[in-house]
């Protein structure tokens, strides 16, 4: 493929800081001159997989206990004959783009082929916009037609040049029912109704919190203006100020939770599966006037080896492959045809509506406006109040 | 008997309540210490505990019930074995490395006058000082500028560069009030300065630099901030838990806690009771 | 050695060389970048920076944030003051009292940390949970209200902060005191001192250099932690150490927080020259 550049050409071009902006504009002189049809004929013909090293978070790849090793990731590397060095060393996205970005910007290889970042963070939309993502391998990739058509187009990669969903969660309002009665659906409730008073928490994540309670005032989250965003910030910060909200957390809501500190949180929904297993007073539900869903996207980092990375998420996107992972995962799976697959397998897990749900859930979870993710006014905004 | 007499010799009618009085002046202390490591230890009591939960999800918050299975699968979570291999290997070398160089540093700044005290003072303090979020970005730079390789070896290079200033803290609470006679002492009975510091300073200042070693040591296993930034892929123990902390708290975390603080306090009793056995056969 | 012992004035540098090299390189340095970077002018937007003399990093710096910068030094001072008071008995028994098991003893006050702080965190939670046994206990003896709480509030980071620093405290005491003769006990109640006397007039000044240093290694860190502050509080007992992580993470705004940084650092040292000053520094660091 003419617009791959090889770790050597990019360390070569890169000049340590003063010219970031040249890179992405090297880059884009790359990626235009071939249109992506003339290199689909080439390239599958002369491409060789070649050993490739996946980032990932931790614990989202299927294991087997019992030989300690990740089947799927096993059987793609014997299928093609190269080696997946897999690693968990993704905790959250601040972070990891903190760390990688030094590179990214110096026109430096992460030395990683596949990185997964969430698209409720700025960081997905920022890789792209800078150019420091490489663009998939589509002939690599004909599993693609099996994406779920709702997440075929994110406004930040309309036509999924750059990513592919690895899972997605959705958030909503988990509730302790043995605290409130019945399931709790509504954001009024967590932000206002004083019988929760310091037992509730939302999550530290703007887009995370900022969506649902956005929803719950009748805006479009697709349409974040500064009017809708103060609408709804400011409604947050008066439930903080009068002790409503005792906390902002990542996970770390799941304790409170399991022990009863807490009645209700804006919470994610793979968490609350978890859970419910040991107490079935917890619960999860969409809030009425809408939640969020939020996607882990690969991406190949400029550097990578786009061929073997591209033929990894091709592998991913197979029914069968993709409903072993989500049968451990136990989040949303990107690829049709996977419920199916778990049908015949774990029926259980394919008829949860947390892991599998239906078209309406799906219908009423939105995203933050991705352009909007990175408006430094917001996130300043956000965080004098979630960090005070 | 003379008046003065009378006072020399103790009264012997001790009323009960003078006895018991003395009994509780005597074992307060003793009390007051069971009652502090009984605090110390109580979220290792709760680890332990919950390291034989059964619980059917993936966190392990509430008691579920007691089993064994997390100790027979202890290592069915991949990652976390090697993610604690790698802490503790670098936790020793750090340690040794840090305790090592912070004890020269302690030497030379409570022994000798020399130009620049100050500074060098300032170099100690100015890290303990640093937030980790700053210094560990800021030494990622420098990594990348020399294109060092971050992994490994740079989290060991990050964890006796922050290690150092608190051995240097700890030596020198000791050597400040160290007698110098005894040195005196051998060096007048003919010890040249090298032995008088082998056989006399340094095993008089060894309860000094082993607090600075297991100090070192709680730190690099514990150390979560500037790892993360200078460790490459490679995943330590903290690194680890935090990232699976996101989906879940699996026992086995709890198991690996449990036995390797069981370990080290057997390897210390171990070395207690053999010493104790070496001084009875001695005496 | 002869080396040394005709070129007596090398001694010292050669002491110091390796660990302060190390530091040098390793500490310096980085530091250095962090300077320059705390006067650039940040571009949030291009996620780019430009070198400025941009001096209002310092002064947006303390305008805005010295709310958490003054809270933090409170809560760091305040750990400080509670760990020095829950340690010092406890060195005291570990040094007078230990006898063949004070290794032990000390490896004992260390172990928390073999298992990472999360957990520990996730354990104390367990234990302080609102309707656990401990809060119900606070309760019913009037110490929390009906409805009180020891989690997300200023009181449980500050327990927090003072839990994970006392080995911190604790060892450098126990070193101090570990090595006072206790022949000069003897001496001192050989002369009519009452244990307590002999306590304040001898045990008490010898550990000074413990007590020195066991608050510079508590205090100076737990100025600038933010671990604590965020699982254990609530925006409100947000401290700077939080400010500084979501500037620099959240917000990718590093030459502001490199800049708190440099004023947090700033106001250690002031504050740790005045206490060295005021207990006397020519005593306790030779």
């Amino acid at each position: 493929m003419t617009d791959h550049m090889t770790r050597e050409e990019l360390l070569r071009r890169g000049v340590a800081g003063a010219s970031i902006l040249s890179i992405p504009g090297l880059l884009a002189a790359c990626g235009g001159s071939s249109s992506s049809q003339s290199a689909a004929t080439t390239t599958s013909a002369k491409q060789v997989p070649h050993n490739i090293h996946f980032s990932n978070w931790t614990l989202y790849l299927d294991i087997d206990e019992k030989t300690k090793t990740y089947p799927t990731l096993v059987k793609f590397e014997k299928h093609y004959g190269v080696n997946v060095k897999y690693t968990e060393d993704i905790n959250d996205n601040p972070s990891f783009f903190a760390k990688i970005k030094p590179q990214l910007s110096s026109g430096e290889s992460t030395g990683r082929d596949i990185i997964v970042m969430t698209d409720n963070s700025p960081y997905p939309a920022l890789l792209v916009e800078k150019g420091w993502v490489e663009k998939l391998d589509k002939a690599a990739i004909p599993n693609i037609k099996n994406l779920r058509s709702s997440q075929r187009h994110p406004a930040w990669d309309p036509n999924r040049e750059y990513s592919l969903p690895w899972q997605s969660g959705m958030t909503g309002i988990a509730s302790n029912t043995s605290l409130t009665g019945k399931p709790l659906t509504s954001m009024d409730e967590l932000l206002e109704n004083p019988k929760y008073k310091g037992r509730v928490t939302l999550l530290n994540e703007m887009a995370d919190t900022m969506t649902p309670v956005i929803l719950a005032n009748g805006d479009d989250p697709a349409k974040v203006t500064e009017q809708v965003f103060n609408a709804a910030l400011n409604r947050i910060k008066k439930a903080v100020g009068s002790g409503q909200i005792r906390q902002f957390t990542g996970n770390d809501y799941s304790g409170p939770l399991a022990k009863g500190d807490l009645a209700a949180a804006v919470a994610w929904s793979g968490d609350v599966v978890q859970l419910n297993l040991d107490n079935p007073h917890l619960v999860w539900n969409v809030p009425d006037a809408g939640g969020e869903i939020w996607t882990d996207n690969m991406l190949i980092p400029n550097g990578g080896d786009v061929y073997t990375a591209s033929l990894l998420m091709n592998w991913y996107y197979r029914p069968d492959i993709a409903a072993a992972v989500a049968d451990y995962v136990n989040y949303i799976s990107p690829v049709e045809g996977a419920k199916e697959v778990l049908q015949k397998s774990d029926p259980k897990a394919a008829n949860n509506p947390l892991i599998f749900p239906p078209d309406e859930t799906l219908n009423s979870v939105h995203v933050f406006e991705p352009s909007q993710l990175n408006n430094p006014d917001y996130l300043s905004k956000w965080n004098a109040l979630v960090t005070a | 008997m003379t008046a003065a007499a009378e006072t020399l010799v103790p009264r012997r009618t001790i009323t009960p309540l003078a006895r018991a009085w003395a009994f509780v002046k005597r074992h307060a202390l003793t009390a007051y210490a069971v009652l502090a490591f009984l605090y110390f230890l109580l979220p290792i009591a709760v680890v332990v505990l919950f390291s034989f939960n059964a619980p059917r999800g993936r966190f392990n918050y509430t008691w579920k019930g007691f089993t064994l299975d997390n100790w027979r699968n202890w290592d069915a979570v991949p990652g976390l074995t090697d993610a604690i291999k790698i802490s503790l290997e670098i936790a020793v070398l750090s340690s040794l490395l840090a305790t090592a160089l912070g004890t020269l540093i302690a030497l030379a700044l409570v022994r000798y006058g020399f130009r620049g005290r100050g500074p060098t003072n300032l170099l100690i303090f100015l890290p303990m000082s640093t937030p980790e979020i700053v210094m560990g970005a800021s030494l990622l730079t420098l990594f990348l500028t020399l294109s060092v390789a971050t992994g490994f070896m740079t989290i060991l290079i990050a964890h006796i560069m922050f290690c150092i200033s608190f051995v240097v803290v700890t030596v020198k609470a000791r050597l400040v009030g160290f007698d110098r006679h005894l040195e005196e002492a051998a060096m007048d009975l003919g010890a040249n300065e090298w032995t008088t510091f082998q056989k006399v300073t340094l095993p008089l200042i060894m309860p000094a630099i082993l607090a600075g070693a297991l100090l070192s040591f709680a730190l690099s296993v514990d150390d979560f901030v500037i790892t993360y930034f200078n460790s490459g892929n490679t995943v330590t123990f903290p690194i680890f838990v935090w990232g699976a902390a996101r989906v879940a708290t699996p026992p086995q975390i709890n198991v690996v806690g449990t036995v390797i603080f069981v370990v080290a306090v057997g390897l210390m009793l171990g070395n207690v009771l053999f010493q104790r056995g070496r001084t009875r056969a001695a005496a | 050695m002869g080396f040394f012992h005709r070129h007596r004035w090398l001694t010292p540098y050669a002491l110091l060389a390796p660990g302060t090299l190390w530091l040098v390189v390793f500490f310096v340095v980085p530091l250095g970048f962090l300077g320059y970077q705390s006067l650039e002018e940040n571009n949030p937007v291009e996620l780019t920076s430009s070198f400025s003399w941009a001096w209002h990093n310092y002064s947006d710096a303390i305008s805005t944030y010295h709310t958490q910068f003054v809270r933090s030094l409170e809560y760091a001072g305040l750990a400080t003051l509670i760990a020095l008071v829950v340690s010092y008995p406890l060195a005291y028994f570990i040094a007078f009292r230990g006898g063949q098991w004070k290794n032990l003893l000390l490896l004992l006050i260390v172990a928390p940390f073999f298992v990472t702080y999360l957990i520990r965190t996730l354990a104390w939670q367990n234990i302080l949970a609102d309707n656990g046994v401990v809060v119900g206990f606070l309760r019913d003896i009037h110490v929390l209200s009906a409805n009180g709480r020891v989690l997300q509030t200023g009181t449980a980071v500050v327990a927090g902060i003072t839990y994970n620093f006392l080995p911190f405290m604790a060892l450098p005491l126990y070193v101090s005191l570990e090595q006072i003769d206790s022949h000069l006990l003897e001496a001192a109640e050989d002369l009519y001192a009452s244990k307590l006397h002999a306590f304040l007039r001898v045990t008490l000044p010898l550990s000074l250099p413990g007590v020195f240093a066991g608050t510079l290694l508590t205090f100076i860190p737990a100025a600038g932690d933010f671990i604590n502050a965020q699982l254990l509080g609530s925006p409100r007992n947000h401290m700077i150490g939080n400010v500084i992580q979501s500037r620099f993470l959240n917000l990718n705004d590093y030459p502001e927080a490199a800049a708190l940084s440099f004023i947090l650092m700033a106001a250690i040292l002031v504050g740790v020259l005045v206490y060295a000053r005021t207990l006397g520094t020519e005593r306790l660091t030779g």
